[in-house]
């Protein structure tokens, strides 16, 4: 019966995967629609434009949105939106750069698709004196006031200390062999090698001598199952005691296969929140933190400093890490915490 | 003379079929040699290659580690020329050189005093702490490099060089100058194989690198870790090679070089250890292929000359065989045939003839011996060309009648020879019959005035074998008696040796 069950489940999750495939698909044939109102559109009040990498079906994107609405509502000013549907689509950036400078934005907030292919429209919109502010990701040039950004070589510090942290509480031996685990989803997407490359900083500096990380690094290729498949082979090393994952996907593997095989003897430590990790932070039997970034903050100060720097304001820095938090049992009842969670 | 015709064809497949696996051997040989040629050309390469990229990347890391120096130097003599200064209050010195950054290449300057109070600017305390930075400048001997780090002022990578310097009166501090990653980056800029050259900053510790250069733009300046994007793209034969590479590196060796697989692409890869920026190595690699695609060229070039010449080889070597089979041919015609008649000559006749008689007891053949009649009054009356023509036209008569199962010869003037492969006398005197026929037609020119009442005959003695001759010369002997005889009763007919009066 249960094979019978696997099967039917196997097949409905091969059709959702076939029809997520095929959004995605029509997806990339979509280009970015024209700006739309996130709030009240009243006369008289500054215009600010806001360009997301993610328009749609992303909860990371759509908290980055709220934020932005809630301080064009709290501020006082107008909001108009848009984006591409993939992270690729940086023609579509480049145009909708065109549009807010032709539609007179008095400040433009990006998130850009391209580092290095969308410079060249930014230093124009920059030149034309409107102010830009970044957010989520960096570009290659200077012409620009601020950006806002999770960096992400110090989150992944973030999560070794807080895996030596875990570790330390299981009461590992230091003196006795250890091993921990790593899961990413890609090996490509930059979030996910900042914050492997700041994992693996941290670590070879405090790790005791006799605790490594397996240098088979598991990439489930943003595969749900094949996370489940990584999470368990990882499993198998004997002295294993930690798990990293380094996206949602890789968390989530973990989560599910530590709670099927109750392995409360492995340390987890995740990135973002979902119902499986949430599900192990709230059984005190495991030892579990994640580590969230505060993308709310990035769509709040991102519109909050557009009209600063429109009303003449400077930045003195060019850079400013919105940090992340680190949930786990001791800090989930936490006023910040629930703050950042409320937004998730 | 079909038959005859037949058996030099067979001669010619034989000798076709030799030519032809002449051919064969000699196309083996000279792919064999193409083939040993490739592989000793192709072994040059990958040993030249990899000699080469060896050399290219050491060159690259001393050329980077040469421009390190030379910053580190400046740095050195900055702090020279602030503890030349003896200045007893950093803040104000602070103040001072703070104020004065522009068109310096680094991004700010700031102090470290004895007991580490900082004098920096608020976003630069806030990095310290954040990257643990007096840590880095604790290792100052007497020169130390951050790792890199994003810069909040300037939203880039940047990395933090700590000089020591002393202050009022001995006091020992640190002076710190922060630069742009880009600085290293175009340390790392080569005018050649900038496309293929990957150059990165990496840590042995932690395996972490960071790309200076490489064909990805949009990577240069970020992290990245060297198990993730080395080690696991590597193919499985070469994974030991690498590993004892990053040993070497871990356990302090200088420098190191190891050659490695990713697919069908060879890579040669070379670290060399940075002064002061301790635990930290430059490290460069370069495809093979990217030295190799202007000799794989002339490769390319050599195959398609060698392809040519031997395609143009064997073309020529076809050519001079149908020539000389044909320069053959005629030769031999000329040797075995009569010019004028086409029929064979006498000595061809000769050695044909007899080879078939010694066939054996069971040979079967009649000879045949044919004198035109008064064909010397042919000449005289109608002229030499006339006599040509009628002897051309009573050859062709022969062959038509003999071709089949015969050698035909013309033996002399207006003599003709034929053995027949058979000894059916009757057969033969019809044979002979049809052939007076055939002659009656035959005229000197096509003008009837002109010939009149001209009509060709000719007299025949006629021997079989073996009865009347087992050998050729006692055949021949034979007919020419028959034909003696034939000429002597008044010509115009043919007889037999064995009808003839026994000689008394």
């Amino acid at each position: 019966m249960k094979r019978i069950l696997a099967g039917l489940f196997s097949i409905v999750l091969c059709g959702l995967t076939t029809s997520c495939q095929t959004h995605e698909n029509a997806q990339t044939e979509r280009s970015a629609p024209d700006f739309m109102p996130l709030t009240e559109i009243v006369d008289g009040r500054d215009n600010v434009y806001l360009i997301v990498k993610v328009l749609e079906n992303s909860s990371y994107w759509d908290v980055i949105i709220e934020g932005a609405r809630d301080a064009g509502n709290a501020l006082g000013c107008n909001v108009y939106y848009s984006g591409s549907y993939v992270e690729t689509d940086w023609a579509s950036h480049e145009r909708l750069l065109g549009e807010a400078s032709a539609a007179g934005a008095d400040a433009i907030v990006l998130a850009p698709d391209d580092s290095v292919n969308l410079s060249g429209k930014i230093d124009e919109i920059y030149q034309e004196g409107i102010p830009l502010v970044l957010i989520d990701t960096i570009a290659n040039t200077d012409n620009y006031d601020v950006c806002y950004m999770t960096d992400n070589l110090m989150a992944g510090q973030e999560a070794a200390k807080e895996m030596l942290s875990l570790l330390e509480k299981q009461g590992t031996d230091t003196s006795a062999p250890a091993q921990v685990g790593i899961q990413v989803g890609a090996t490509s997407s930059l979030t996910i090698i900042e914050r492997l490359a700041g994992f693996f900083q941290y670590w070879s500096k405090y790790a005791p001598p006799s605790w490594e990380v397996i240098p088979d690094i598991k990439c489930n290729e943003g595969d749900t199952e094949k996370a489940l498949v990584c999470a368990e082979e990882l499993l198998e090393y004997p002295d294993l005691k930690g798990v990293f994952g380094a996206n949602n996907g890789s968390t989530v593997g973990f989560a599910k296969v530590i709670r099927e095989q109750e392995r409360k003897d492995i340390a987890v430590v995740g990135f973002d929140y979902s119902e499986e990790i949430a599900g192990l932070i709230m059984d005190d039997d495991y030892t579990v933190s994640t580590i969230l970034q505060k993308q709310y903050d990035m769509g709040y100060q991102g519109v909050e400093t557009a009209l600063s720097l429109k009303d003449g304001e400077e930045m003195p820095v060019k850079f400013i890490d919105t940090g992340v938090i680190v949930v786990d049992q001791d800090t989930i009842g936490q006023e910040d915490v629930q703050e950042v969670l409320s937004h998730n | 003379m079909k038959k005859k015709g037949s058996m030099s064809h067979s001669d010619e497949i034989n000798e076709n079929i030799s030519f032809f696996r002449m051919l064969v051997i000699y196309l083996l040989i000279c792919g064999i040699g193409v083939i040993l040629l490739l592989v000793s050309f192709d072994s040059l390469i990958r040993n030249h290659d990899r000699k080469l990229t060896a050399d290219i990347c050491t060159l690259v890391t001393e050329k980077m580690n040469n421009s390190i120096r030379y910053m580190t130097s400046a740095a050195q003599n900055m702090a020279d020329v602030f503890s030349a200064q003896n200045c007893d209050d950093l803040q104000e010195l602070y103040d001072t050189v703070s104020q004065a950054q522009e068109n310096s290449s680094y991004v700010s300057l700031g102090f470290i005093d004895a007991e580490q109070k900082i004098y920096a600017t608020p976003t630069e305390l806030e990095e310290f702490e954040k990257w643990r930075l007096l840590e880095t400048a604790d290792l100052a001997d007497p020169i130390s490099i951050s790792a890199p780090y994003r810069s909040g002022e300037i939203g880039q990578p940047v990395y933090t060089m700590f000089a020591h310097f002393t202050y009022d009166n001995g006091k020992k501090g640190y002076l710190f100058l922060t630069y742009p990653l880009k600085e290293i980056q175009a340390m790392a800029y080569t005018e050649s194989l900038t496309k293929d050259t990957e150059i990165w900053l990496m840590e042995a510790a932690s395996d972490n690198i960071i790309q200076c250069a490489g064909s990805n733009t949009y990577s240069i300046g970020s992290w990245n870790n060297a198990l993730l994007s080395m080690r696991m793209q590597i193919d499985a034969a070469d994974q030991n090679a690498y590993i004892q590479w990053k040993n070497k590196m871990n356990s302090g060796e200088k420098n190191a070089s190891v050659t490695y697989h990713i697919g069908s692409e060879t890579y040669t890869q070379v670290y060399s250890d940075i002064d002061f920026m301790y635990g930290w190595y430059v490290v460069v690699r370069i495809p093979s292929s990217s030295l190799s695609s202007a000799i794989q060229q002339f490769r390319k070039s050599v195959m398609l000359f060698l392809s040519v010449l031997l395609v143009a080889t064997v073309i020529l070597f076809i050519l001079s065989h149908k020539r000389e089979a044909e320069e053959k041919r005629v030769l031999e015609n000329l040797s075995i045939h009569d010019p004028l008649t086409s029929v064979m000559n006498r000595r061809a006749f000769d050695f044909a003839a007899e080879k078939y008689l010694a066939r054996g007891a069971k040979t079967e053949a009649s000879l045949l011996f044919l004198d035109v009649d008064y064909f010397k009054q042919v000449n005289d009356r109608f002229g030499h060309d006339a006599g040509d023509r009628i002897l051309k036209e009573f050859s062709a008569a022969l062959r038509e009648l003999f071709g089949e199962t015969s050698y035909i010869s013309r033996y002399g003037g207006d003599e003709f020879v034929i053995l027949v492969r058979s000894a059916d006398t009757v057969k033969v005197s019809e044979l002979l019959t049809h052939l007076q026929k055939k002659a009656e037609k035959i005229k000197p020119c096509d003008d009837p005035e002109e010939y009149g009442d001209f009509t060709l005959t000719f007299s025949c003695g006629a021997a079989v074998f073996p009865k009347d001759g087992d050998h050729l010369q006692e055949l021949k002997a034979s007919a020419d008696s028959a034909l003696y005889l034939v000429k002597k009763n008044g010509r115009n007919h043919f007889g037999w040796y064995f009808d003839m009066p026994p000689v008394k």
